[in-house]
């Protein structure tokens, strides 16, 4: 068994490098890992069913991001996104520390709704990196901030992808995660803002505002704020009176939104391309995740998956505290979401039977995930960022190094809130 | 509450529907082969999910 | 690359995507409506459908057979349940060995193999589960369909943003919406998973059920394993099962049914009906994540070296070694532990005695083997065959 699993393992290395090597994609290196990976394990023949079959696994999660950057993407053609960074930047150039937060703010909300950083990026980073230029803020630390709040942002609850994923695959409820979600990612994404960006020159009002492309002149903070309110609106109802409505879940939720936001809109919406946009920017992630439930089918078909685990819930916890800063980061550039059920599941596991408070020990290590998409070979969201930006920098000795610093200070506190998980455990809740 | 139930289930339908249209005329503009191969894939579970054979 | 090359990829990608859909969804759709044969034993006395008892469940998919085994002597009812979770399959085997042996002396016993039949037509994606798996008998293979925790979402989408328990309002995770020993004691109106534990509440009541039995599995790796968990009006009956079982057949435990978790059998049958529940749970290291290689063979052997090593670690709530945890072993538990709640219930309440015969106890099974209780579909009558 163990010669088997292994084997397969090697296999998946291999043939993801080689593919890697002749310059596939990584959704396309890990399909050809997964299937070479499953001829292995069948002697020869191909297990159809099981190959479709993974590509089930996260259907779900795909239809909420999509739906929520449907929805985001909507708000910025309206020219919503653009009204709120000119309606924070003229009430508060007065003041830099509530423009920033403000700012900071605004960062956290479209990857805390759809789960995805580069959401983020795309959406509200060119903006907000616009108005943070003109605090008097270095290129290369623009880009910094916008990366670890975009991350940050990933993090933020109610949606973060790698703790849906993981605690679907371990059988817990994704309940109670919220406050601990919001507070690591509102101290990473706070600190990351004002560590950079907490000095430099007054805002030039006026310059700024020149530069920030004009909404549309009827747009209001009723168009902008209805859309938001309806969304709250459907998902405290189907917590207050779960019972007496039907069950719409969140994707139908996004769309009754997207719906409003359209018929807010001071300017006609050509929605078909929003749409068509929307679905084009997510294919990466999109593409990833039903390639990602390929792969761990096969893995968990050949015995890999189960090795892996063995392997994570045997070494000593001390080994794990002192590790897990490093290792879920840089498997998150190797594997993105992927990671989550690999890595994830064995880990929740291990810190039930030792007593840990499973929650915060989840949400510590899900917000640390998110600091791998700066890294090689994926780099996601830093790679959008740089783009986005139009970074002229060096991508590791300027963009990447300059993230370092909050990136510890994020992974200490996750590393924290890990190692005291049960001191800890009043931060869980509805 | 049955009627409703079933026009959300619908709207399931059509936004899957929505969502195989779009990747597959992707699939047909796309210039990059390697696009080419990962969008076919994509489409495995939304096509069979609008079957209703899984 | 040129354009025609390109379209040569595309063409040759989409064929070969359009042939594993093919294979698969044949696959797919077979296993949906794969039918398992039961032969009816000489105490069954009728069959109805759980529809008979909610109308708007009727013709649905989770409109499935109940058995019922009628003494003709006064006394109690006992109602057990397999297939609350389709990827359990001692607790089918266990009930499906009840349906085709039981005849009563004294009440009724009620049976109904597959509980939900919707999560018994689906496995999971990302878990790499076999779709079937056979038990050897003495007249050839008897085929049964794998099935997921989780009814199928094809038959109850979407998910809600959170699963907010019917009465009690306690929030769980959003698919567990569709797992049947979460959503007790069902919603009228609710999702198929809630109309399907609404049916069943409401067999119970007009069925005047005394005893409630909900047969399980478990991983190795969760703590609540190879025990009896019992309402507290049957703590005493499971206590003393527990107790008698131990010394006389195998080890198996007894815990109270927490008040605080919601939508398990063993709470909410208790709580919202005259009838005493109970939930019994065997080892199934088929489902422990440390699991090396997914297939049949682990499914009914319980036989893995990676759960060993676990075990070594200390990080399991119950023993594994080099025989593993065979079916048998499984199916036999569930027969002895049922057949001694229903005597110790018996012997406890005089006049609501529910009296079973025919039924092999542990070291039958394990000595026999659980297919030597099947009987062959072929030479039945066709009167007395249903279908699961
Ligand atoms: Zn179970």
């Amino acid at each position: 068994m163990y010669f088997h699993a292994g084997l397969i393992l090697a296999v998946i290395a291999v043939s993801f490098g080689i593919a890697k090597a002749l310059k596939l994609s990584v959704e396309l290196s890990m399909l050809v890992a997964a299937v070479a990976a499953a001829i292995v394990h069948s002697g020869g023949a191909i297990p159809v069913r099981h190959l479709v079959e993974g590509s089930f696994t996260y259907l779900d999660v795909c239809l909420i991001f999509i739906t929520a950057t449907f929805f985001m993407n909507l708000i910025k053609e309206s020219g919503g996104v653009a009204f709120l960074v000119r309606s924070i930047v003229t009430a508060f150039h007065k003041s830099r520390a509530l423009c920033l937060f403000f700012l900071t703010l605004l960062l956290l909300i479209p990857g805390a709704l759809t789960g995805s950083g580069a959401t983020t990026v795309l959406t509200v980073g060119t903006l907000v990196g616009t108005v943070l230029t003109y605090m008097g803020i270095s290129e290369k630390r623009v880009a910094a901030i916008i990366f670890i709040c975009a991350a940050m942002s990933a993090a933020a609850p109610p949606v973060n992808l790698w703790a849906m994923m993981a605690a679907a695959g371990s059988n817990m409820p994704y309940v109670g995660f919220f406050v601990p979600l919001l507070v690591l990612s509102l101290a990473g994404s706070l600190f990351a803002m004002f560590f950079l960006g907490g000095k430099g020159k007054k805002v030039e009002l006026s310059e700024a505002l020149k530069e920030l492309p004009a909404p549309p002149e009827k747009m209001n903070w009723v168009r902008v704020g209805i859309p938001f309110v309806v969304l709250i609106f459907l998902i405290m109802a189907g917590r207050i009176w779960p019972h007496s409505i039907p069950t719409l879940g969140l994707p139908f939720m996004f769309v009754v939104a997207s719906i409003f936001a359209i018929f807010l809109s001071p300017k006609k919406l050509e929605i078909l391309k929003i749409a068509t946009n929307t679905i084009n920017t997510l294919i990466p992630l999109v593409g990833i995740m039903i390639v990602v439930g390929i792969l761990i089918q096969i893995m968990a078909l050949s015995g890999a998956r189960g090795l892996i685990s063995l392997a994570v819930v045997t070494l000593p916890m001390w080994v794990l505290f002192a590790a897990l800063w490093l290792i879920l980061p840089v498997s998150e550039g190797l594997l993105q979401y992927a990671v989550a059920p690999l890595l994830g599941v064995p880990l929740i596991l291990l810190f039930n039977m030792k007593g840990m408070d499973a929650i915060i020990a989840l949400s510590a290590m899900a917000v640390m995930w998110p600091m791998g998409d700066i890294l090689p070979p994926t780099a996601v969201v830093g790679r959008a960022t740089v783009m986005e930006l139009k970074f002229k920098g060096r991508y590791y000795k300027d963009f990447l190094k300059t993230s370092l610093i909050p990136m510890g200070f994020i992974l200490l506190i996750a590393t924290l809130f890990l190692i005291f998980s049960n001191e800890l455990s009043f931060l869980v809740g509805g | 509450m049955a009627i409703l139930y079933t026009i959300i289930s619908v709207c399931y339908y059509l936004i899957i529907a929505f969502i195989t249209f779009v990747i597959a005329r992707n699939l047909v503009k796309t210039k990059n082969f390697q696009e080419a191969i990962l969008f076919s894939v994509m489409l495995m579970p939304f096509i069979l999910r609008i079957l209703r054979i899984k | 690359m040129t354009d025609r090359n390109l379209m040569i990829v595309k063409i040759v990608s989409t064929v070969l995507v359009g042939i594993a859909l093919i294979i698969s969804g044949i696959e797919f759709y077979n296993h949906r409506n794969f039918q398992e044969p039961v032969v009816i034993g000489p105490g069954v006395t009728s069959v109805k459908t759980l529809g008979d008892y909610y109308t708007r469940l009727k013709g649905t998919i989770n409109d499935t057979n109940i058995y019922i085994i009628d003494s003709g002597v006064p006394g109690g009812t006992a109602l057990v349940i397999g297939r609350t979770h389709p990827e359990e399959p001692a607790a089918t085997l266990a009930a499906k060995i009840l349906v085709e042996n039981a005849s009563l002396s004294k009440g009724r016993l009620i049976v109904a193999i597959t509980a939900n039949q919707s999560a018994s037509r689906v496995t999971r994606p990302g878990d790499a589960y076999p779709m079937y798996y056979t038990i050897e008998t003495p007249w050839g293979e008897s085929k049964y369909r794998m099935g997921d925790r989780w009814s199928s979402p094809m038959d109850s989408w979407p998910d809600p943003e959170v699963y907010v328990h019917y009465p009690s309002g306690q929030l769980l995770a959003y698919m567990d919406i569709r797992n049947f020993n979460r959503t007790w004691p069902g919603r009228e109106n609710g999702m198929i998973t809630e109309q399907t534990n609404y049916a069943f509440m409401n067999l119970i009541r007009a069925e005047g059920v005394d005893v409630f039995i909900d047969l399980h599995e478990a991983e190795l790796e969760y703590p609540v394993i190879s025990t009896i968990v019992a309402h507290q009006k049957a703590a005493d009956i499971a206590g003393l099962a527990s107790m008698i079982l131990t010394s006389t057949e195998f080890r198996i435990g007894m815990e109270f049914s927490p008040p605080s978790l919601h939508g398990l059998s063993h709470r909410e049958v208790g709580d919202y009906s005259d009838a005493i529940s109970l939930l019994f749970e065997t080892p199934e290291p088929f489902l422990d994540r440390v699991r090396g290689i997914t297939d049949e063979a682990l499914l009914l052997t319980g036989k893995d070296e990676f759960v060993m090593t676990a075990g070594k670690y200390g990080l399991l709530y119950e023993k594994i070694d080099e025989k593993g945890w065979p079916i048998d072993v499984r199916v036999g538990r569930h027969c002895s532990t049922t057949l001694m709640v229903l005597e110790l219930w018996s012997d406890f309440n005089p006049g609501k005695e529910v009296v079973v015969g025919g039924v092999p106890r542990y070291d039958e099974v394990v000595s026999n083997g659980t297919g030597f209780y099947f009987q062959d579909p072929s030479k039945a009558e066709t009167e007395n065959i249903y279908y699961e």
